[in-house]
């Protein structure tokens, strides 16, 4: 059974429709990122999950519970982890007095001494949290997270203000949570981030999902165009080429549906002329780039390209 | 025996929640405590000002007052404004601060019932309001040789009136806290309505009544509260109990707790 179901969900401020008929499951153990900019109703979708705020329509069942039902809400809290984009944690308590009155909360939480190890905060288990780096906060926040051992856990940009290390350290925590059986919805601003973590990835804008998928075939990149790139030494200029090529003097690139016969043509002209062709590269778009199309930010692109727009799933 | 079984089923989740509430108090306590400088500064900052004032007054007697000596008003009146400024000031503060950091909404996304959350909150409060009480009762004992209510009567009057006054200026200070934006906003806006209202409530030079500041000042619960208090210590009729005065800081508190449970917010309003 999925962990989470939203069916044509709704939800307007005022005028504004933040959320428009969003559809999406998420099954239990898996790891699903919400991508989009600003304002894209990320935030909005997640609190209407938590049960925080109420939906105007459509129909959503978290762990079996409705959200929306006040009367569960305590049986649902109880299974749900919730890591916010603020530093949410009172400053005077230790990181032990904090995780332990947190632990309290719950009806089955995980062990104090074992959350700090997680997060790897055991040299500043008896720390005051104001002494703590923003990195050590932020981990903390994730402890506050998880002590609660949840079903369920909703990460909030989880590693905004992190250094690569901190990144990579909370990266891990996400996959051993996730191995261990625990559901997890991300949001995040980091195509990288994603792409490491989510087994689905679906990108919102303007209170839409515009692409549901795998990371790695999301919006079609699986598919569709290539674009291989390379130099040319100096006493060869794109006209001596036997493609057509963008690209002014020697550095060239050229996008194709076609890219084995583009390869197979370019380079039997090089070796035939014995052109020192450098620098060859073949790639797709990036997540960032699909991203960046979809949610608008580079939309004229998109449009010019139908190889991109086709296989895109709501 | 269904209904046995469901009563016992509630009785018992009832006092699981009573436990969360002494639970959740004795971490407000410990957050606060803990932090040394910040607490010595809330508790103390009413004491500093009755000693100050306490001293300078010296045997000077209030003419327009039964002519009381001006340290017997003093104490009631720090009394009042040590209740207050915990109850009204320090927790519309440490409200907005809690909101706009982040800190109610990961509590309100927890499993801790919201009723234990706020109660938790008021009663941490009225335990700070308690402590500067103590303080103050044995600093006018003791130091200023204040005849302290000691009736049972005067006692019971005092408790009642600090109990309902505190739990007044905190449905107050959280209808304050509504209406503070930001974090940044919070100390400035907040002491900078309760000190005007202090001064023109006659807390550091008690108001002859008739003036105008008498006048203005009856509009406003905090006059009301400090006579209310004083009452308790100086009576020269029968009663104890200033009733009209307590009933009109009541009537602000209800203002109060209407406005907040109208406008409380849980997550930061900043964004």
């Amino acid at each position: 059974m999925p962990a989470v179901i939203v069916r044509g969900l709704v939800k307007s401020y005022g005028p504004l429709r933040a959320v428009d008929r969003v559809s999406f499951e998420v099954d239990a153990g898996e790891v699903f990122a919400l991508l989009g900019p600003n304002g894209a109703g990320k935030t909005t979708t997640i609190e209407i999950l938590e049960g925080f705020r109420n939906r105007d329509a459509g129909e959503v069942r978290v762990l079996g519970i409705d959200p929306g039902d006040r009367g569960s809400g305590r049986r649902l809290r109880s299974q749900l982890g919730v890591v916010l984009q603020e530093l949410a944690v009172e400053p005077f308590l230790s990181v032990r007095q904090v995780l332990e009155r947190n632990a309290g909360y719950y009806p089955a939480p995980r062990r104090v001494g074992e959350v700090i190890e997680l997060i790897g905060l055991a040299e500043k288990a008896d720390a005051k949290v104001k002494t703590l780096s923003g990195g050590q906060q932020r981990r903390l926040d994730v402890g506050l997270g998880i002590v609660g051992n949840p079903a369920l856990l909703f990460l909030d940009e989880p590693t905004t203000g992190l250094d690569p290390a901190g990144r990579r350290t909370s990266w891990e925590l996400v996959r051993r949570l996730a191995g261990e059986g625990t559901t997890v919805i991300l949001t995040t601003h980091y195509m990288e981030e994603a792409e490491a973590l989510a087994d689905q990835v679906a990108i919102i804008a303007s209170g839409k999902i515009v692409a549901h998928g795998p990371p790695a075939s999301l919006g079609g990149r699986d598919r569709g165009a290539a674009t291989i790139r390379f130099q040319l030494p100096d006493d060869v200029t794109p006209a001596d080429l036997p493609l057509a090529v963008d690209g002014d003097g020697r550095s060239v690139e050229l996008r194709t549906d076609r890219e084995l016969e583009a390869l197979y043509e370019l380079t039997k002209w090089a070796l035939e002329h014995e052109v020192r062709v450098t620098g060859l590269t073949v790639s797709r778009y990036t997540l960032e780039d699909v991203y960046l199309q979809l949610t608008g930010a580079d939309a004229d692109r998109f449009q010019s390209d139908p190889a991109l727009k086709a296989p895109i799933r709501g | 025996m269904s209904t046995r079984g469901e009563s016992t089923r509630e009785l018992r989740s009832a006092l699981s929640e009573l436990r969360l509430v002494v639970r959740q108090v004795g971490y407000e306590q410990l957050s606060f405590w803990l932090n040394p400088v910040g607490a010595i500064f809330t508790v103390g900052f009413s004491l500093l000002f009755l000693v100050m004032l306490g001293a300078s007054a010296g045997s000077s007697r209030i003419s327009y007052m039964h002519n009381i000596r001006l340290v017997q008003y003093y104490v009631p009146g720090f009394i009042a404004y040590g209740v207050m400024s915990a109850s009204f000031n320090n927790l519309a503060i440490s409200l907005v601060i809690r909101r706009e950091t982040g800190l109610l909404k990961r509590l309100r996304l927890s499993p801790l019932p919201t009723w234990t959350l706020l109660t938790s909150i008021l009663l941490s409060t009225l335990l700070i309001a308690f402590a500067q009480v103590v303080l103050m009762l044995a600093v006018g004992r003791w130091a200023f040789g204040v005849q302290l209510p000691s009736g049972a009567s005067d006692i019971v009057a005092l408790v009642v009136v600090l109990a309902l006054g505190g739990l007044s200026f905190a449905a107050l200070g959280s209808a304050m806290s509504t209406l503070i934006p930001n974090q940044q906003a919070a100390g400035p806006l907040t002491s900078t309505v309760f000190f005007v209202l202090l001064f023109l409530s006659g807390l550091w030079f008690p108001l002859k009544s008739g003036s105008t500041l008498a006048k203005i000042s009856t509009f406003f619960p905090i006059r009301h509260f400090i006579t209310a208090v004083l009452t308790a210590f100086e009576h020269p009729g029968d009663s104890a109990w200033a009733g009209h005065d307590l009933l009109i800081v009541v009537i602000w508190g209800a203002v109060g707790a209407a406005i907040a449970l109208r406008r409380f917010q849980w997550a930061p309003q900043h964004t």
